[in-house]
């Protein structure tokens, strides 16, 4: 057995620029992602977040190379899957699967969940026949759903089933590594928070990598060990979860966790807001990308641009004054413990959930 | 100038101090149903509620619950058919909106009542500029010629803070981003100052910092008029901000209200605290989430009584037969639970 190293999937210096060129293609260059390294850890749940048009989803495509760079290089256990064939591509594709945003979107009407589920088994020749049909049965076990249900159509499910659906059909061909593009945020809350465990189950129990693409921030914090945060194509702050929100170093993401609400009426008051829009990733501002709304910009940073540079505790930041401003983002985030009712109730509750499940016949 | 008014941003155009006890808006076991549906169940079920001067009710539910829809019949707007207003009454003053006619209603939205949807772009007509689709409200309503209708409509995206007001009256809805459309929105909901602004999830498509910045508009916008406002949304994060008062609805009934502390420190229907339990703290993990089981089920299928019961955890056989009453816990806060206080009933493992 060979020793695998720790650094799972990697990207180095992505590059993804859309139109520019061509007849068909339009003369305007989007610069979705723009020079982008990661590293993602094995058995880790890596999490990149930013605004709409930031890049992120981008970034996960080109993870999976579901879209071909224009520019870097992305390892798999090490080895480059830019380089590799259509049929070697397929093997990986075992490897590397991602559960999508629309459960409503990303599951083919036509077909019933039991070949939904059952065509990633025969596509890689997994099991056939009866053996296929059990293997089936059992996922749509794992993920909560009836195996009963195998001949049913998508739309004869709610959301949050489907999006089981969609997890049982990535789990299928035994996945090393999951990306899961906004994977809950199409969902109610109540159904939202079934999902979330159920994937954290499900990376515990099989031994999954996660890399998850939203712009939750609550859920983020919930799920995952690393975060990348971006902007305009770039990552400004790579950190761990919890010292990323206690103690945020990139403005930008100071500014996005003082945005974020609440849920909680006690020290309700007036925030520092960020002024104006995100700057359109087809002409991003010189410099600092983020100067134009920064409120600790200064003339360096709209001349230079920043590097992506290393901060004590392993985290990263591109920017030239983190530094002097590292304090600003203390207390960014004031999220208030739950009162001592409402402590007390979530308790209740939860001690009748756990029953509720022991003796359901249902467990969704 | 007197202490209060000092503190009120110039230009206020305040005309009585808010009063909590004299409603603005009652709304009286309002009940609406969709044609086809199976007998006696309403998409929105004997909903009764407050609105009281210069505050803000936040109606809060996941989809299906009813909450848009009760907006929509409070507007004149339900689409008729399939939807029909069964039951009740919403008074502004003692008028009730809904024994108006028709011609009377339209005179009534969008001058003493106005909505903002979550859509910005849906909701703005492509084809005219932004300045033609503001004075067209204030041309409906007041009686002023087409260059006072711009001068207002001007004066109005000065007011939502749109930078370069002037040159943007001129621009098509395409031409500005999610934000500044739903400013523009908020700029024709507010044109006649109406009393009462519905809001229905304004900030859900936008991004958390453009959501903080409308949040932000729309609240001290609310302080310079004194207008109250109805805030329908999912997010408990946007109730906590900015609610006054707070009915969680569910399956088309409010299962629990009471003002904004009452509901967020001591939540009593296991569906509100099933839900509180579901969203991911901000502050570090706490261990695997709450879940409520299963989903909502579909109209055939809800059970006679309390239509959370398929989902409840303290749930009883009687529960799913029989419709349980809003119990009072504290003089402004209940329930809709047989077991409401929930401790008192299911506090000790039974």
């Amino acid at each position: 057995m060979s020793i695998k190293s720790e650094i799972i999937l990697e990207g180095i210096d992505l590059v993804k620029h859309f139109g520019g060129g061509g007849v068909l293609s339009s003369p305007t260059v989007v610069r979705a992602v723009d020079g982008v390294s990661l590293q993602v850890k094995r058995g880790e749940t890596f999490a990149i977040v930013g605004e709409s048009g930031c890049g992120k989803s981008t970034l996960g495509r080109l993870l999976l190379r579901l879209i071909e760079a224009t520019k870097g290089d992305v390892l798999y256990e090490g080895q480059s899957i830019r380089a590799l064939g259509s049929r070697e591509m397929r093997r990986l594709r075992r490897d590397l699967q991602i559960i999508f945003q629309d459960p409503f979107a990303s599951l083919n009407p036509r077909m019933n969940v039991g070949d939904i589920i059952g065509e990633p088994i025969a596509l890689h020749g997994l099991a056939r026949g009866g053996a296929r049909r059990e293997r089936v049965s059992e996922l749509l076990q794992t993920v909560g759903i009836a195996p009963t249900h195998a001949d049913r159509y998508p739309h004869e499910f709610s959301g949050g089933q489907r999006q089981r659906i969609g997890i049982a059909r990535a789990l299928a061909g035994e996945p090393k590594l999951i990306i899961g593009d906004e994977p809950v945020s199409a969902l109610d809350v109540s159904i939202q928070a079934q999902i979330i465990n159920l994937l954290e189950d499900l990376k515990e129990r099989f031994g999954l990598t996660l890399v998850i693409v939203a712009h939750d921030l609550a859920v983020i914090r919930h799920m995952s060990d690393r975060v990348a945060v971006m902007y305009l194509g770039e990552i400004v702050e790579l950190s761990e979860t919890d010292a990323l929100f206690d103690n945020p170093l990139h403005p930008y993401t100071q500014a996005l966790l003082t945005a974020i609400p609440v849920p909680s009426p006690i020290n309700r008051k007036a925030k520092p807001l960020l002024q104006g829009d995100v700057p359109s990733p087809t002409a991003p501002p010189p410099g600092c990308r983020f100067h134009t709304r920064c409120p600790h910009a200064k003339a360096l940073c709209r001349e230079e641009h920043p590097k992506l540079e290393s901060a004590p505790d392993g985290r990263k930041v591109a920017c030239h004054f983190w530094r002097e401003i590292q304090n600003a983002g203390a207390g960014a985030l004031a999220a208030p413990a739950p009162s001592e009712a409402l402590a007390k109730r979530l308790a209740l509750y939860r001690t009748w959930r756990d029953r509720q499940d022991k003796t359901g016949a249902s467990s969704q | 100038m007197t202490n209060e008014s000092a503190l009120r941003p110039s230009g206020a155009n305040v005309t009585v101090a808010p009063a909590a006890s004299q409603p603005l808006l009652r709304v009286e076991n309002l009940s609406v149903r969709f044609d086809g549906a199976p007998p006696g169940i309403n998409v929105v079920d004997d909903v009764s509620f407050t609105l009281a001067k210069g505050k803000t009710l936040c109606i809060v539910g996941e989809s299906g619950c009813g909450k848009s829809v009760t907006a929509l019949a409070l507007m004149g707007l339900l689409p008729t058919p399939p939807a029909r207003i069964v039951q009740g009454a919403a008074y502004v003053g003692d008028q009730n909106l809904f024994s108006l006619s028709e011609r009377e209603r339209a005179d009534f939205r969008g001058n003493r009542t106005a909505m903002i949807f979550q859509e910005p772009m849906t909701s703005l007509n492509p084809a005219f500029t932004i300045g033609d689709q503001i004075a067209e409200g204030i041309l409906r309503h007041k009686n002023v010629s087409k260059a006072q209708a711009w001068e207002r409509a001007l004066e109005m995206l000065r007011r939502v803070r749109i930078p370069a007001p002037e040159k943007r009256l001129r621009a098509y809805p395409h031409e500005l981003s999610g934000g500044m459309r739903q400013r523009v929105m908020i700029a024709m909901a507010l044109a006649n100052e109406p009393q009462i602004l519905i809001a229905d999830e304004p900030t859900t498509a936008l991004d958390v910092t453009i959501q903080a910045q409308i949040l932000s508009l729309v609240r001290r916008l609310q302080e310079e008029s004194g207008m109250s406002m109805i805030l329908i949304t999912h997010d408990l994060g946007v109730v906590a901000e900015v609610a006054d008062e707070v009915a969680v609805m569910y399956a088309g009934r409010i299962v629990e209200s009471g003002s904004v502390d009452a509901i967020f420190e001591d939540p009593q229907h296991p569906y509100t605290i099933g839900l509180m339990g579901s969203v991911p703290s901000l502050g570090r993990r706490q261990g695997r989430l709450a879940t409520i089981r299963g989903s909502v089920p579909p109209a055939e299928l809800m059970p006679k009584g309390c239509r959370f019961s398929p989902r409840c955890p303290f749930a009883e056989s009687r529960c799913a037969s029989e419709p349980p009453p809003l119990t009072e816990i504290t003089p402004a806060h209940s329930a809709r639970c047989w077991y409401a206080p929930l401790e008192q009933h299911r506090g000790a493992a039974a």
